[in-house]
């Protein structure tokens, strides 16, 4: 079920407001349960078995693990103290058991699910290589909806019990619903227990300005997704899926056009589904934080996918910086380095696994563990050459806050950015590299022919209305970067206008939303990851 | 104290750790940099500091930094 249908935002996203507001409050989370449920049977049928597998999966684990905390605080508390150590030391030994139990049982349902048929095609290639007349069966699996996003949610919940930052649930239904809650399964954001679950439990009763809040966001939502995102689609395939047929500006043209599409559709996804959970008194956390205004690679990416980047720092990071191999690495690049290097080197050695995993996680392509790279390369060259850069800046005379200078800094990140998109967005990585030499290239149709612009896929109205969108999501973000909220600027005009506004946004989607003869109707793309 | 304000110091001299007390919410300290702080202060004051200390809370001032840093030796 798409969140941008009817069937989701009038008859279930409607209906399921209904019921939750007429039952009584203690109720209410069952209804919300039954209908994540329902959300996801219809959307993923029987492969809801997978969902249910690590549902089960996290609630014993978690629970294996809380028995073993509470033996431990017992043993701290009462054990004779030459005793003591060796008893910790075992349930120490327990705990690690039970974690990675449970993180081979779900890294290994995901594994299996998304990359054995690359890891099949690879053998195959491998194998044809060095000549052996031998092919594994190539499997492409039905990927259980949102297995990526709640796979990391499920596994953070259980790393949290381990960590002894909040006991585990008890109730298995509860934390069934943590897990499928309808507006997060299918994008995230990912999720954390102690933020999430007591906003689903609560039960909220209705409140008019929360109700009327929401169907705001969710208007903002279609306008980016239906509007936007869904009409620089057309473009972004033209010139993609046939991109031996482009160079030069059109290339770029479908660059820039690509970010503009995942940008509108992921942030406007995110908008429908926050939107969608608020209506229920749930807050959900915010994936995007004008991703655009970011000065550097790294600050782009605390603003975009910021729970997937938030997971990978809290869950991947640091564990891995706090072990001990690390702490060895960075004696010994204190004992030997200079002071700059001793610091950077650990963070990026950590670093690289952080990337890594970025990559491989949003697909099984080689292009994919290519995109996190490249972005692990200019990070990492980043901190490296700090003292180089800030030496330059100094024979400048530059000053890092002045407007010049931070607009140039934007500049620098948002071509970065868009190469990263490129790569993201390619058939494969031979093309992206292919397409990025055709960017220098002035072979193929020129971008204005005739004296019109050249719009491969779409129409010259359609660009038009593309190019609107783009302005009126910079002048929002702007606004909202100068500490303005745009909905409270418009509930704070006078009735005629406030509603005049709200009419006005709700015919732009109707009458411009991409949609209909002539449109193809596109899934959300981080859907497929 | 004077030790943990030493290694802050050679994190970024021009900071006064003594009256600063939001560190992570000015971006003084971000994750790398707490990370490079943690492995200096597990070294230093011989404690274990584990993942589920890094939240923004232990590090937002010299003296948060600090009563990790005690909570810890008393535990141990």
């Amino acid at each position: 079920m798409n969140y941008t249908t009817y069937s989701y935002l009038l008859l279930f996203l409607g209906g399921t407001f209904l019921l939750y507001t007429l039952v009584p409050q203690k109720q209410k989370w069952i209804i919300l349960l039954a209908a994540s449920l329902f959300f996801y049977v219809v959307s993923s049928g029987p492969l809801i078995v997978f969902l249910l597998g690590t549902t089960l999966s996290i609630y014993l684990s978690a629970l294996w693990l809380d028995k073993l905390a509470a033996v431990q605080s017992l043993v701290k508390k009462g054990a004779p103290k030459e005793d003591r150590d060796t008893l910790k030391r075992h349930i120490l030994w327990q705990k690690r058991a039970v974690l990675l139990l449970l993180l081979l049982f779900n890294f290994g349902l995901l594994l299996f699910m998304k990359y054995f048929g690359f890891f099949c095609h690879n053998v195959n290639w491998l194998f044809a290589f060095v000549g052996l007349d031998f092919e594994l069966p190539l499997v492409k699996m039905v990927l259980p909806l949102g297995i990526s996003f709640y796979t990391l949610q499920a596994v953070g919940y259980v790393v949290d019990v381990y960590r002894g930052k909040f006991p585990a649930e008890r109730n298995f239904a509860r934390i069934t619903l943590f897990l499928s809650f309808f507006p997060q399964i299918v994008e995230g954001p990912i999720g954390r227990y102690d933020e999430l679950a007591p906003q689903l439990y609560e039960g909220h009763t209705f409140d008019y300005e929360r109700f009327t809040g929401s169907l705001q966001l969710i208007l903002w939502g279609l306008f980016k997704k239906v509007v936007i995102a869904d009409r620089a689609n057309a473009l972004v395939s033209a010139v993609f899926d046939h991109y031996e047929q482009y160079a030069g500006l059109l290339i770029a043209l479908a660059v820039l056009a690509y970010t503009l599409q995942l940008y509108a559709e992921f942030s406007g996804c995110m908008d429908i589904v926050t939107g969608s959970a608020r209506l229920f008194g749930v807050g959900l956390s915010p994936n995007f934080r004008r991703p655009f205004f970011s000065r550097s690679v790294t600050e782009f990416w605390r603003r975009w996918h910021i729970t997937l980047g938030a997971w990978l720092r809290d869950y991947v990071f640091y564990p891995l910086s706090l072990s001990k191999p690390f702490g060895r690495l960075s004696k010994a690049a204190r004992k030997h380095l200079s002071k700059h290097l001793a610091a950077s080197l650990p963070a990026i050695a950590a670093l690289f696994f952080v990337w890594f995993a970025n990559g491989v996680w949003h697909g099984a392509a080689w292009k994919y563990i290519a995109y996190g790279l490249y972005y692990y390369v200019i990070i990492a060259l980043g901190m490296l050459c700090e003292p180089l850069f800030a030496k330059g800046i100094g024979l400048l005379h530059l000053r890092r806050e002045s407007a010049g200078y931070r607009l140039f800094q934007m500049l620098r990140t948002f071509l970065l950015v868009n190469l990263g998109m490129l790569l993201f967005r390619a058939k494969s990585l031979s093309a992206a590299v292919a397409m990025f030499g055709s960017l220098f290239s002035s072979a193929g149709p020129s971008l204005i022919q005739n004296g019109v612009l050249n719009t491969p896929g779409i129409r010259l109205a359609d660009f038009y209305v593309l190019l609107a969108g783009a302005a009126i999501l910079l002048i929002v973000g702007i606004l909202q970067e100068r500490g303005i909220g745009v909905r409270a600027l418009i509930a704070r005009q006078p009735l005629v206008i406030r509603w005049a506004v709200y009419l006005a946004a709700v015919f732009v989607v109707v009458i411009f939303g991409a949609y209909g003869m002539g449109y193809q109707r596109v899934a959300f793309i981080y859907a497929g990851f | 104290m004077e030790q943990l304000l030493e290694i802050l110091e050679d994190i970024d001299p021009t900071v006064d750790y003594r009256t600063e007390t939001d560190l992570v919410g000015d971006g003084i300290l971000n994750s790398l940099s707490i990370m490079t702080l943690v492995v200096e202060i597990r070294d230093a004051f011989d404690v274990d500091i584990t993942p589920q200390d890094i939240l923004p809370e232990n590090f937002r001032s010299a003296q948060a930094i600090y009563a990790l840093i005690q909570r810890r030796q008393s535990e141990e």
